[in-house]
């Protein structure tokens, strides 16, 4: 029956011994088809792009169908030449990769300085910190593009990566992982006669995977999703990455199919990163926001 | 006397090798950190400052030509926009009051009943946490669509309900965008719910049972009140995310129906980027920054309360 795996439950109100009675075997039925109903609301939407991709223009403004009457995935491919999207993915791995790399060593190496050498006067570094965590970037975003154009950085990649080098929510992220580390191994380290960056590479960096892990998967899926600053500082530089795209698509002369292909083409990679690493999303999901 | 004074030397001398030593670890230690610092003044700290200076002068594009003192803050505050995004701020805050605060507390509570496909509701409520803000505007918009061929209306008139207008229904305008930030968000959030949830022992709940209570009263009386804190801080969180709302109005609606749905930070791009009065920008920002301040304040308090 489907309700002996009841007895086996772990969390939540309704407990093993419970489910005897047969009210509660009732409310557990509607409690699993209202899951159900959230679970197609948060799929659906994603799931009705990629199909309603496969109308042609005329079937998707004439009639009231939800799905495609015929199924031809070739029409993917020409919208994919005729929007030019290789140019736009490479532009968007370029972002990536470059943030990824720099997310993952300067908030790295700026947590290993506050979170393990802690040097006199570090506190006033992590209080500045913490209160950027909750200022947020947007707000700045005038005066930021203001200084990137006066040092000549404008349409260039580098200010953009460099700029996922100064996460307060990555830096904290790196400290507490740090701070959780048995001090004995450092302190270990630098009688054997360590210096401070042997320390580092030889003892830290190799222990700390997991959340370089969920750093890079963090800045991963924010870069390839970042759209305010790539597109103040990239617009017209033939540098544009797909988010830039889809927001120009929006006053071109792109049809509606073609922006739902767009859609989907933007939603590919990250759900990629998801399967692959599904437990390690959700799980760094909760550890981000449970501080302390 | 000749051994105790070179006694002495050396105890100053390893005093000050000491000392020195405990000047090169610090000194070390900052240098560790300075390229990341660099990098946090010019992207971070020195941008909020350069707002405040920007905010006092005229500019010819990025040029700063002559200082006018608050001026542009009041020529700000004296544009209808303003009064627009500033009234639209509030109505903002109560739907996602109604809306986004509740439904991933909904979600985590039910979810965490469930025993069948759990790793799948799990992560089925997290993936629109993955799609792209960008993507998810242009999506909905098509969910929006008034006509028979918006997708809500298709979906609405297989139960005999007639079109509606959506977005461009200035009453519905702010409640849809909320939900579409909704549908974004609340898986993620409900995760963090259910971590929480998960934390609770089950031995209150065995108590609760054999004094009586019921499941309703256990979810009224022992869950609830153990993921409040938590719901404060986010609670906190979500009010400071909806003073960044950007590209919800500046995609779908454009902050129309006639300025129904604009936000303040929309009017921020409006200044900055689409009229290119940088100043203007960042004096609205700078008012932007001291309201987030305020509240940072206040969810600082309640989260050190926690703690003690």
């Amino acid at each position: 029956m489907i309700f002996d795996k009841f007895s086996t439950k772990q969390d939540g109100v309704i407990r093993g011994y419970d489910i005897h009675s047969f009210r509660v075997k009732v409310i557990c039925g509607v409690i699993l088809v209202l899951c159900l109903l959230i679970a197609a609301a948060c799929l659906f939407p994603a799931f009705w792009v990629f199909l309603a991709g496969l109308k042609d223009i005329k079937e998707f403004r004439r009639n009231t169908t939800l799905f495609p009457a015929k199924f031809d995935f070739g029409v993917f491919v020409k919208t994919w030449n005729d929007l030019k999207f290789t140019r736009y993915y490479i532009n968007s791995f370029i972002l990536v990769a470059g943030s990824v790399i720099c997310a993952v060593i300067f908030n790295g190496i700026l947590a290993y300085g506050l979170g393990i050498l802690k040097p006199k006067g570090y506190r006033i570094i992590n209080g500045l910190v913490m209160w950027s965590l909750l200022i947020p970037a947007t707000t700045s975003v005038v005066s930021l593009f203001v200084n990137i154009n006066r040092i000549g950085l404008n349409k260039s990649f580098i200010p953009l990566w460099l700029v996922y080098g100064s996460n307060a929510f990555y830096v904290i992220l790196f400290k507490e992982f740090f701070e959780k580390m048995p001090k004995e191994l450092v302190e270990a380290a630098k009688l054997d006669g360590c210096n401070v960056l042997q320390v580092f590479t030889k003892i830290i960096f190799p222990l700390s995977k997991p959340i370089i892990m969920v750093v890079a998967i963090f800045s991963m899926t924010a870069a390839w999703s970042d759209f305010l600053l790539p597109y103040l500082v990239l617009n017209g530089s033939g540098k544009e990455t797909v988010m830039i795209a889809m927001f120009s698509f929006r006053t071109s002369n792109a049809t509606d199919v073609e922006v739902l292909r767009a859609i989907t083409f933007s939603i590919i990679p990250p759900t990629i990163l998801f399967l692959l690493f599904q437990k390690q999303i959700t799980d760094g999901a909760a550890i981000g926001a449970i501080k302390e | 006397m000749g051994i105790k004074t070179e006694q002495t030397e050396q105890k100053i001398h390893l005093g000050l090798l000491t000392k020195v030593k405990f000047k090169k670890e610090d000194l070390l230690g900052w240098l560790v950190m300075l390229p990341t610092l660099i990098l946090f003044t010019f992207f971070v700290w020195e941008p909020l400052l350069e707002s405040v200076r920007l905010s006092m002068y005229t500019a010819k594009g990025i040029r700063l030509q002559e200082f006018v003192g608050f001026s542009n803050y009041i020529r700000v505050l004296r544009h209808p926009d303003f009064m627009a995004a500033f009234r639209n701020t509030f109505v903002y805050i109560l739907w996602s009051l109604v809306i986004g605060f509740f439904v991933p507390i909904i979600m985590a509570v039910l979810i965490s009943e469930t025993v069948h496909l759990k790793g799948f509701f799990r992560v089925g409520v997290y993936f629109p946490n993955m799609v792209p803000g960008m993507a998810t505007v242009l999506m909905w918009g098509y969910f929006f669509t008034p006509g028979a061929t918006g997708v809500l209306n298709i979906i609405l008139s297989k139960f005999g309900v007639g079109n509606q207008l959506w977005l461009t229904n200035p009453k519905l305008t702010i409640p849809l965008i909320i939900l579409t930030m909704t549908w974004k968000g609340a898986g993620a959030t409900a995760l963090i719910y259910m971590a929480g949830i998960s934390g609770i022992n089950p031995d209150i709940y065995e108590a609760a049972t054999i004094d009586g209570a019921g499941i309703w009263k256990r979810i009224r009386h022992i869950t609830l009140p153990s993921i409040f804190s938590l719901g404060k801080t986010l609670l906190i969180l979500q009010i400071i995310a909806v003073f960044q709302i950007l590209y919800e109005p500046l995609v779908m609606t454009n902050g129309g129906p006639n300025n129904a749905s604009i936000s303040l930070m929309q009017l921020v791009y409006n200044y900055a980027f689409r009229d290119f009065n940088y100043p203007m920008g960042a004096a609205l920002s700078v008012m932007i920054c001291m309201i987030l301040v305020v509240l940072s304040g206040i969810y600082t308090k309640i989260t050190s309360s926690k703690e003690a």
